[in-house]
């Protein structure tokens, strides 16, 4: 046929009808732009506050003339509040894709038809990503308000976009591990808030408590200097801890971004006992998302085959369930 | 039209035929499955070497009691489940090994509704035909056709969780056609549903027959069955009892055919006619209806004796008002085949 490689140029770039549905749902009705317009409006009562704050603080003591100080913790708020929002938000979305369709019993239909498992969770990652970026991209006319007090470098705001991007596709793709794996939206739901707040609260607690304990042998700071061996284990420990939470690895690479110029490759030399040595060292956003985005291509491979199965062996107890429901007699 | 079947050799009956002589057997099995054995949990068996046989162009009635293993066939011919043993065949491909073929195949209706709650009556309908991967350009001419063909026309842009439930019922059957499939798989299709609703899906079913679909449904609603079907399968416990074309099985399982005789008179005359005929049996007197003779008269054998007695009577000059064999009800062939056994 003649206009066959036309219809497959057009089927390759045809959305991914999954993700054409969600958006369809999610944007339809009141709700998604009262989210919006909720999220906004907490931003800028945070902005407003943190300014009244910061002007009171002028008044009470001399006029320092550090407007810089006030976009940075402008900028450094709002970056906070959007991971957080990105740990509630994104489990939200995507813990309840797959069992939602469980639940509503329109897995069964989808799987009869031709979409490929990896179309149907990729659909469904896209979708959540998408409402998330939306939300990302709603804040920046507020963050660039920083630019107007400086403080805050071109950089450090594309760093923290790539940070909180790779956290909510990390996160995406863990919901949507849950929720395949779980047969109820709410067990799939507990996990993936379980492990979306460890990864984002607990981990960089533990991260600085650890650091705080360490910091002081691997700088070479405490009495009885160790060897630098040691030191070195020590730091590069010290410094896979901080790469593995986005608020460890975000805060130290912007701290180095600021602080040394650093954005990618540097060096720490180290020295105990008349002799050096040169550590090289990378900064932590990019072990970060090296590490969540392999952690998340894993994850999304176990889902897409999750998903793809078929059962030998269907759940007895939904079978049971299901015909009981019926309420029907028998013939 | 875009909903006609590609196979042309699938039985093309008239229209207004009575559907039960639409097919005549066909060696060309479109489903089929060889031993096919569902186990759950090791111990629990569903369905042990089940043999199904649905001719090509069939309205295969599926009869069963609830939990005698209809779902489980259904969810494996639709490859949602992986047998524990034996094989299934949809349209040459076995579900197992060629699961995609087989969906490219098969339109199947759940024994439940699957219907978004955010959608509306023509996205619900564009998104399926999406995951179908039909184009962009041809959905929307499907969609219209569809929906006509289901009586939904006038709400399309309503949202799916508004609509009836035979409305929603429709909606899924011209789901489950949206990528032109030669077999429909429909679990239940009519349980739940008000007797009108009832009586359209069954409707639906016989037009889509005569567009050369095969229909594979089950139900144990048996005046449903016996309406439509040209072909039944009856599954107890796990285990095929009967599987045939619905005239033969009834033929098989009621040899007594009987006859309703309504005379204006000479009715003397007329036993004495139809008494003379070889396989005939026994003629018994009935009441007298609006002062007509009645007369019952049955028999064992094949039509030609029917044909014989009319002859009979005209060569005697009876005055027949009526001649009208009473069918059987499919009822008692499923009492006759069944013993109440539920797994």
């Amino acid at each position: 046929m003649n206009d066959t490689p036309a219809l497959i140029r057009r089927q390759r770039w045809r959305m991914n009808p999954v993700t054409l549905k969600e958006l369809r749902g999610r944007m339809r009705g009141a709700r998604a732009f009262v989210v919006l317009s909720i999220y906004l409006s907490l931003l800028s009562g945070f902005a407003l506050t943190i300014y009244v704050l910061y002007v009171a603080s002028l008044n009470a003591t001399s006029y320092g003339g550090q407007i810089g100080e006030f976009g940075r913790s402008l900028f450094y708020g709002v970056l906070g509040i959007e991971l957080f929002l990105i740990t509630f938000i994104v489990p939200a979305f995507t813990a309840g894709a797959i069992s939602g369709e469980r639940e509503r019993q329109t897995y069964d239909l989808l799987r009869t038809t031709l979409i490929t498992p990896r179309a149907l969770v990729v659909g469904k990652l896209i979708s959540a990503l998408a409402y998330v970026l939306l939300l990302l991209l709603a804040a920046i006319p507020l963050q660039s308000l920083a630019f107007l007090f400086g403080g805050v470098g071109l950089e450090e705001v594309g760093l923290s976009f790539v940070v909180l991007l790779v956290t909510a596709v990390f996160i995406g793709t863990l919901g949507l591990y849950c929720s395949a794996t779980r047969r109820r939206t709410l067990s799939a739901s507990v996990i993936a808030y379980g492990a979306a707040l460890f990864i984002t609260i607990v981990l960089p607690i533990i991260a600085l408590i650890v650091l705080a304990l360490l910091a002081p042998f691997a700088l070479g700071l405490s009495n009885g200097s160790p060897s630098l061996a040691v030191q070195a284990a020590l730091i590069y420990g010290g410094g896979l801890l901080t790469c593995i939470s986005p608020l460890t690895a975000g805060f130290v690479s912007q701290a180095l971004l600021s602080g040394q110029g650093v954005l990618g490759y540097f060096t720490q030399t180290l020295s105990a006992n008349g002799s050096s040595i040169t550590l090289p060292l990378l900064s932590p956003w990019i072990v970060f998302s090296v590490l969540y985005l392999t952690l998340a291509a894993l994850l999304l491979r176990r889902t897409i085959q999750c998903v793809g199965r078929i059962d030998s062996n269907n759940d007895a107890l939904t079978y049971a369930t299901k015909s009981s429901e019926k309420g029907e007699r028998s013939p | 039209m875009t909903l006609s079947a590609p196979d042309v050799n699938a039985a093309q009956p008239a229209a207004g035929d009575n559907p039960a002589t639409l097919v005549t057997a066909s060696a060309d099995p479109i489903i089929e499955t060889r031993n096919l054995v569902v186990r759950y949990n090791r111990r629990m068996t569903a369905v042990s070497d089940l043999n199904l046989s649905v001719p090509r162009g069939a309205i295969y009635g599926f009869v069963g009691p609830n939990g005698a293993g209809k779902t489980s066939t259904m969810r494996i011919l639709t490859t949602l489940l992986r047998p524990s043993g034996g094989q299934a065949f949809v349209a040459g491909y076995e579900v197992s090994h060629d699961p995609r073929s087989v969906r490219r195949t098969i339109g199947y209706m759940p024994d439940f509704f699957g219907v978004y709650d955010d959608m509306k009556v023509w996205e619900y309908l564009d998104f399926f035909a999406a995951c179908y991967d039909i184009p962009e350009r041809l959905r929307g001419p499907l969609i219209t056709d569809l929906l006509a063909l289901v009586d939904l026309t006038r709400r399309r842009d309503d949202m799916v969780d508004t609509l009836s439930r035979g409305m929603q019922q429709r909606l899924c059957l011209a789901r489950t056609l949206v990528h032109d499939p030669q077999v429909l798989i429909l679990d239940e299709p009519a349980s739940g549903l008000d007797p009108r609703a009832r009586v359209e899906i069954r409707e639906l079913m016989v037009e889509l027959a005569r567009m050369g679909k095969t229909i594979f449904f089950s139900s144990h609603i048996l005046a449903d069955v016996s309406e439509i079907c040209t072909h039944i399968g009856i599954l107890e416990a796990g285990q095929l009892v009967m599987q045939g074309e619905l005239a033969e099985i009834r033929r098989q399982l009621m040899p007594n055919r009987e006859v309703i005789v309504t005379l204006l008179d000479k009715l003397p005359e007329a036993k004495q006619a139809l008494g003379a005929i070889a396989g005939v049996q026994q003629i018994v007197d009935l009441p007298d209806e609006g002062g007509n003779k009645r007369l019952r008269v049955d028999f064992t054998g094949a039509d030609t004796i029917m044909a014989a007695m009319t002859a009979a009577l005209y060569a005697q000059g009876v005055p027949v008002v009526s001649f009208a064999e009473q069918a059987h009800d499919l009822e008692e062939v499923f009492m006759k085949v069944t013993r109440g056994l539920v797994t």
